[in-house]
């Protein structure tokens, strides 16, 4: 397996995560977060490098990792649509417009367009639910969607 | 920051320190102010739990708002990071803690680079760090996201998630109050309630107790949703009839339907009909009506919706975010959501009534956490409630069908 | 009751329990069986299955008898309906998903699974839905089958691996309902430990691949006996069928392995049945290897025969070249009964000293307390000296996690060497190789400096064994102020009189006001203790009695019981070269590859006029031996071995052997030799080494028991300690130090063992400056030059070892690396360069 090593800035970044806590394994869920932003996916070598700095296991990495919904194995897409599916948006119709999304982007629910610029997940309430229906697009959220609402939005993204 | 101090922000702080640190937590009790998060623990008591003579402390806010219908703290963290901030200080000097951590679920990445903002304000005018104001109290407090999981909210599991772990809830006792954040005394608040506390400091206890019931003091921020014509966060004085809530406040019913049920306080508290609408919006008599106030996210759904797949939402909820640590909810989270769904597709048999009953007993109480027991509530209400509509589903069924 | 303890009710029925205890203990107590399936006593409390729920007078709701403290006048019931019905209902929810593969499952018969849901479940199940499928036999590693459809998720075997191993190599992957157990990147999981989480896991989800569909448990016999591979003696349990080994598990035993045993003692039983075992007496032609073809005894002579055959001949040579031209080397992995009846075999029979069972210096007994190895638990400090359990003693490497993850206890080594437990030290001093010597004298000085006793004032040496001022006055100070301490040394791998060093060094610390010092002897050898205490020596005798103590041996043994020192093992190869040494009997030994001393040993075996192998498996002895005695071994032994912290325990044999046992032979020999002593089993043997030799008085089949006891100490001996040249090598080369790997390729563990994959190349560990030095890179080829041997080995570049030295672990019997050491065992002084 070849390495995976962490950039200047990187390295700098997580210094000052570490500098947070008295205690190194706490900055697992930063790191992991660290490299899902920065690869969109999160390679075993890369929990191997996270072990490396935490002083743990690498079978611990992948434990904590898999756990967690926002850290991926495969490579997710430049943007990553989360729509919520949880009651208040169920209840505001967001079934229909979650299949007219997947429509459009011509992709199944879970899956990545073969341009990897958009990937469409289920998500459970992301406390928004004021605005439902509503998905969250990479760190925007988007809330009263309609149709062409959604249509906007996307067109939107480059 | 300019905004808020000019608002009379961080005004407390000199009031404070003025005080002994165990006055804070008097005032707090004095106040009646119950936690905000969902299981409504009296917060002055908890914070008077902290094992005596064991340093150093930690203050963990519980900002990982995931509770489906409630987008309150979304709504505080946006707009109003520095009060969060100015509760958090109050509460450490109550506690004499040093270190907070305000733990974000991962979805509010981009809350957290507003609160890091804010969180250096602070530090530039003297509000953290060290030797504040000339108290001689310190405190550091740093942003932590979560990665996507219900069960960080539940406060050991979020102690876990913190430690680097995965978010399972832990044993208790030994309690976070004793051993909590690498095993030293803990407390862990909700965001909404430490941004409560400032108030209290400010205009005393007393104040804070004039509003609300005799066991519900203070004011709610009810995160209104579903099918209502103006959904938001309401501040409503604690002991507001539900009525007022939804049909003054939020507008009634969207397209003029009629109301059907409503969950009182997310989706983990049992739903109640239409006909207890009239139920005031306070700890003890939603108890009284055999549910629970719970976060405040108030879920109003009308005649249109199917009660029977509202419910299966509800426990596709719980399924995905069991943490798979002990079996009854491992197991009976997808049993539940398995039987459901099979009602749904018209291939269920009577007798399945009776026995989503059974397992949901087998269920309550018996479980590592409470998320089972969310997981039942929905089961359990939707069918007192709205049995025919599940009857429904096995009219046209032939005996014996699976 | 006392204020350490808690009474509680219990359906009923009253226990006093100590404090902290669960609930479900203190139930076990009262005969009230709460079932669980997550709960292991030596694991801790999950609270993941809810099997044990039960109902508490005045608690709301019920609660898990594992994860509760007993409290006072607690009332606790565990038969009402409530729980009942909670019991029923838990069990329908693990089953929910679980297959129906009982009928083809290793588990069924030994299974807590079915035991509940026979005891506590209900008859069917309303599950209709199909169940999830999941994987099914797979691979966890080459020795471990996975059934991830059959795991309950109870999280035991990651627990395991968590709080027991500590490497943290099985985890729970996934959430929720896809929570499963797994390993990083799929990589195998295959840790010296991770064995015992087949005896842990209670359903069949993780199984033992090597026993996969051999025999239905309640097929198999067991027998209670012990591991053969290491000083540890663990408790295990062999599982035989129609007289084949099936499976060893583990027996748990608080004073010893604590529940648990390596994967050596687990899968490293395959040669019990090796197609090279020695089944029958035979004699080689003129010591050549081959059976000849007109033996002096013929294939289906009787044993009584063969053994006449060989005391006759070894009883002409001392007659006529006297009593020094014979000679005995035992075996550190021989019974104590074997090694007794030997020693008086050759002592009272042949009126020889010329006794010894090993190529380093020991002599037996301690001046300190002789510690179990429990007591590292409760030690203080525990000080490892020239020692490295993980690979030579794997439960202590599990002991001392435990004793010092539990905060209790503080870790410091001195070695030469870093080994893995170096993570856990709290300091470890290195000392360069070779220079052990000076390391613990320096020690010893140091501390008796602080007590005010005469000690050396001049330079210590440190330089020259590599130790900083700073770190040796820290250790010393860590020492003297330790209160408890429990010094583990390993006296194979101290050279010269390093040894006497030790317990001159014990005895100081001993000496230090209010200090509780015990000593555990770690030479990684089944009974190198027993073996020394049964006076295995030249120059003791059993008990720790010195020669020089004529008339306690007149007593004990007799009038003409020989009391002039013997030779040593490797003295007795040196004078088997002169061709003064002119009979030889071997037990269980291969001083060819074992001893040092290169070609010479072999050289020096054919010039012998007699050599007779008493072993188990060919080896290259036996290829020279003249008459060939099959030997037991372990699977079929009985008898005691007694353990590194001095625990006497018995072994009781599994399979039948076609011929007689070893302790039958040798006292047929005693028998031909004029002794009249019959011994109609092992234990009459064992009776009478409780009658005869000093510390083992109170051993007895009653004492020992299953379990094992401690025998009482045996003092050591006072011997001088004498200068030790610090010897120079020819320019540029290096010490050599020879190093345990747990699993080396040798006739124990051979090509076809269920551990190959554990096998290493040859590698030498050298430091970075002399690497430099000799231009050589991590992963060169080099050639290891020494004596008349060369030997090829991967170069690996690191701080295994300070400068000045290599480190050559010792991976296989066809390596050959004891052949770089000088026979007169060492310091051995190795030429590297790049091939």
């Amino acid at each position: 397996m070849a390495g995976f090593t962490f950039s200047e800035k990187q390295e700098e970044e997580i210094a000052g995560i570490l500098a947070k806590y008295p205690f190194k394994k706490s900055a697992m869920l930063p790191l992991l977060t660290l490299v899902q932003r920065a690869e969109r996916v999160v390679s075993p070598e890369a929990m191997v490098a996270i072990s490396q700095k935490l002083d743990c296991s690498p079978a611990y990495v992948q434990s904590v990792m898999s756990f967690y919904t926002m850290y991926h194995t495969e490579k997710v897409g430049k943007y990553m649509i989360l729509f919520c599916i949880n009651i208040s948006c169920q209840l505001n119709g967001c079934d229909k417009l979650l299949e007219y999304t997947a429509k459009k982007l011509n992709i199944k629910v879970g899956g990545t367009t073969a341009d990897e610029k958009f990937t469409l997940h289920r998500e459970e309430c992301l406390a928004d639910c004021a605005n439902a229906p509503m998905m969250r697009i990479n760190d925007t959220y988007y809330g009263n969607l309609t149709e062409q609402r959604i249509d906007q939005i996307l067109g939107s993204l480059d | 920051m300019k905004v808020y101090e000019e608002q009379g922000g961080y005004q407390s702080l000199k009031k404070a320190f003025a005080r002994k640190p165990e006055e804070i937590i008097e005032m707090v009790k004095a106040s009646g102010l119950r936690g905000r998060g969902g299981a409504g623990f009296p917060t002055g008591l908890k914070w008077s739990f902290l094992a005596k003579d064991v340093f150093p402390r930690y203050l963990c806010c519980n900002a990982d708002e995931s509770e489906p219908g409630t987008c309150k703290d979304r709504e505080l963290l946006l707009k109003n990071p520095h009060m969060l901030i100015e509760g958090m200080i109050l509460c450490s000097y109550a506690c004499r803690i040093e270190t907070g951590y305000i733990y974000m679920r991962g979805e509010f990445h981009d809350l957290s680079f507003i609160m890091d903002k804010a969180i250096e304000e602070a530090h530039a005018k003297g509000y953290l760090g060290k030797n504040i104001m000339g108290s001689g109290f310190n405190l550091e407090i740093y942003t932590h996201l979560g990665a996507g999981a219900y069960i960080c909210g539940e406060e050991s599991a979020l102690l876990n998630s913190l430690e680097g772990g995965r978010g399972e809830p832990r044993m208790k006792p030994p309690f976070p109050a004793v051993e909590g954040l690498y095993a030293k005394p803990t407390v862990i608040n909700n965001v909404e309630t430490l941004c409560v506390v400032p108030y209290i400091v400010n205009e005393g206890a007393e104040k804070y107790a004039s509003f609300g019931t005799e066991k519900s003091k203070g004011t709610k921020l009810v995160s209104v949703s579903g099918h209502v014509k103006r959904p938001g966060n309401y501040e409503v004085v604690l002991g507001t009839s539900t009525r007022e809530i939804i049909y003054n406040l939020a507008g009634g019913i969207r397209d003029d339907n009629e109301l059907k049920a409503f969950i009182p306080g997310g989706s983990s508290v049992p739903m109640l009909p239409a006909s207890s609408v009239d139920v005031a919006y306070d700890y003890e008599s939603l108890a009284a009506a055999g549910t629970m106030l719970g976060s405040g996210a108030l879920i109003v759904i009308d005649n249109k919706a199917n009660i029977v797949e509202t419910t299966l939402r509800l426990i596709s909820f719980y399924m995905h975010e069991s943490c798979g640590k002990c079996t009854p909810c491992r197991e009976g989270t997808r049993w539940l959501h398995q039987i459901v769904q099979r009602i749904l597709q018209n291939k269920g048999q009577l007798e399945y009534i009776s026995r989503l009953e059974d397992i949901c007993d087998n269920m309550s109480f018996k479980t590592f956490c409470p998320l089972a027991d969310a997981c039942v509530s929905p089961v359990v209400s939707s069918i007192k409630h709205f049995r025919s509509e599940y009857e429904e589903y096995f009219k046209n069924a032939p005996v014996g069908s699976v | 009751m006392s204020d350490n303890e808690v009474t509680l009710t219990i359906d009923g029925k009253s226990v006093t329990v100590p404090k902290g205890t669960k609930v479900v203990d203190a139930a076990k107590q009262v005969d009230v069986d709460i079932p669980v399936f997550c709960y292991h006593e030596k694991i801790g409390p999950l609270g993941c299955c809810r099997m044990c729920l039960v109902e508490v007078e005045k608690m709301p709701k019920l609660m898990t008898a594992c994860t509760m403290d007993v409290m006072p006048d607690m009332v606790v019931k565990t038969t009402t309906e409530k729980v009942e019905k909670a019991q029923k209902g838990v069990l329908e929810f693990t089953l929910l998903n679980h297959p129906l593969d009982c009928p083809v499952c290793d588990k069924g018969g030994e299974c807590p699974l079915q035991d509940n849901t026979f005891k506590y479940g209900a008859p069917e199940t309303r599950m209709e839905f199909h169940r999830h499928n999941n994987a099914k036999a797979t691979p966890l590693s080459p020795v471990i089958t996975i059934d991830r459809e059959r795991c309950i998720a109870c999280q035991r075997c990651t627990a395991y691996s968590e709080r027991i191993e500590q490497g943290r190599g099985l985890v729970m992957l996934n959430r929720g309902f896809y929570n499963e157990v797994g390993t990083f990147n799929n990589e195998p999981y295959d840790t010296r430990f991770s064995g015992n989480v087949v005896d842990i896991c209670p359903v069949g989800a993780l199984t033992n691949t090597d026993f996969r569909f051999k025999a239905r448990t309640w097929d198999l016999t067991n027998a209670q006996t012990l591991c053969a591979h290491c000083g540890c003696n663990c408790n295990i349990t062999m599982g035989t069928r129609l007289n084949e080994l099936l499976r060893v598990e583990a027996r748990p035993n608080d004073a010893v392995d604590d529940g648990w045993i390596c994967d050596k003692g687990r899968w490293g039983h395959h040669f019990v049945h090796s197609k090279n075992k020695i089944l029958v007496a035979r004699e080689n032609s003129k010591g050549g290897g081959k059976p000849t073809s007109f033996p002096t005894f013929p294939h289906d002579c009787t044993i009584q025969e063969v053994t006449a055959k060989v005391v006759e001949a070894f009883k002409k040579i001392a007659e006529e070249h006297g009593p020094e031209s014979v000679g005995f080397i035992g075996s550190p992995y021989g019974t104590n009964e074997e090694n007794y009846l030997y020693q008086k075999l050759f002592r009272q029979g042949l009126g020889s000293n010329n006794i010894d069972h090993k190529p380093y210096r020991d002599t037996p007994g301690l001046p300190v307390d002789h510690y179990g190895v429990e007591q590292i638990e409760t030690a203080n400090v525990v000080l490892l000296i020239a020692s490295d359990p993980t690979e030579e003693l794997p439960i202590l490497d599990l002991r001392i996690k435990k004793a010092v993850t539990s905060g209790r206890t503080r870790l410091v080594s001195l070695n030469d060497q870093k080994i893995m437990l170096d993570k856990y030290s709290a300091r470890s001093v290195r000392y360069k190789v070779g220079f052990e010597a000076l390391a613990i004298s320096a020690l010893a000085n140091g501390l008796a400096r602080e007590l005010g006793e005469p000690a050396p004032t001049q330079d210590d040496g440190l330089d020259r064994a590599g130790i900083s001022a700073e770190d040796m006055k820290a250790l010393v100070e860590t020492v003297r102020s330790s209160m408890k301490i429990c010094v583990v040394y390993n006296p194979s791998a101290l050279s010269g009189d390093a040894v006497l060093r030790v317990k001159r060094l014990l005895k100081l610390i001993a000496k230090v006001p209010t200090m509780e010092c015990g000593a555990i002897p770690a030479a990684p050898m089944t009974n190198a203790v027993g073996a020394m205490d049964m006076g295995l020596l030249p120059d003791f005798y059993p008990g720790g009695v010195s020669v020089a103590n004529h008339e306690e041996i007149k007593n004990q043994w007799g009038e003409n019981a020989p009391t002039a020192k013997g030779f040593s093992a490797l003295e007795m190869i040196a004078r088997a070269e002169a061709g003064e040494l002119k009979a030889l009997l071997i037990h269980r030994s291969n001083p060819v590859v074992d001893f040092p001393g290169g070609t010479r040993v072999a050289s020096a075996l054919r010039k012998l006029d007699l050599l007779v192998v008493h072993d188990m498996l060919e080896t290259e002895t036996t290829e020279l031996a003249h008459l060939i005695l099959p030997s037991n071994g372990p699977g079929y032994d009985e008898g005691t071995t007694t353990n590194i912290g001095g625990r006497v325990q018995a072994r009781k044999k599994a399979l039948e052997a076609a011929h007689a046992p070893d302790w039958k032979i040798i006292s047929l020999m005693l028998n031909a030799m004029g002794d009249e002593t019959t011994y109609g089993k092992a234990l009459d043997v064992t009776e009478e080494i409780a009658r005869k030799v000093p510390g083992y008085q109170g051993i007895s089949r009653r004492t020992v028991g299953k379990t094992g006891c401690n025998r009482e100490a045996i003092a050591s001996a006072d011997e001088p300690v004498t200068d030790q040249p610090a010897g120079t090598g020819k320019n540029g080369s290096l010490r050599l130090r020879v190093s345990t790997f747990l699993f080396s390729h040798d006739k124990i563990l051979d090509a076809s063992s269920k551990l190959a994959h554990h096998f290493l190349p040859f590698t030498a560990h050298l430091n970075e400056e002399d690497a430099k030095r000799l231009a050589i890179q991590d992963g060169d080829t080099v050639l290891l030059s020494a004596e008349d041997a060369m030997l090829e080995a991967i170069a690996s570049v690191g701080s295994r070892c300070q400068a000045g030295g290599v480190v050559v672990p010792r991976v296989s019997d066809w390596q050959g690396v004891n052949r770089l050491i000088g026979a007169d065992g060492g310091p051995a002084w190795v030429e590297v360069k790049k091939v």
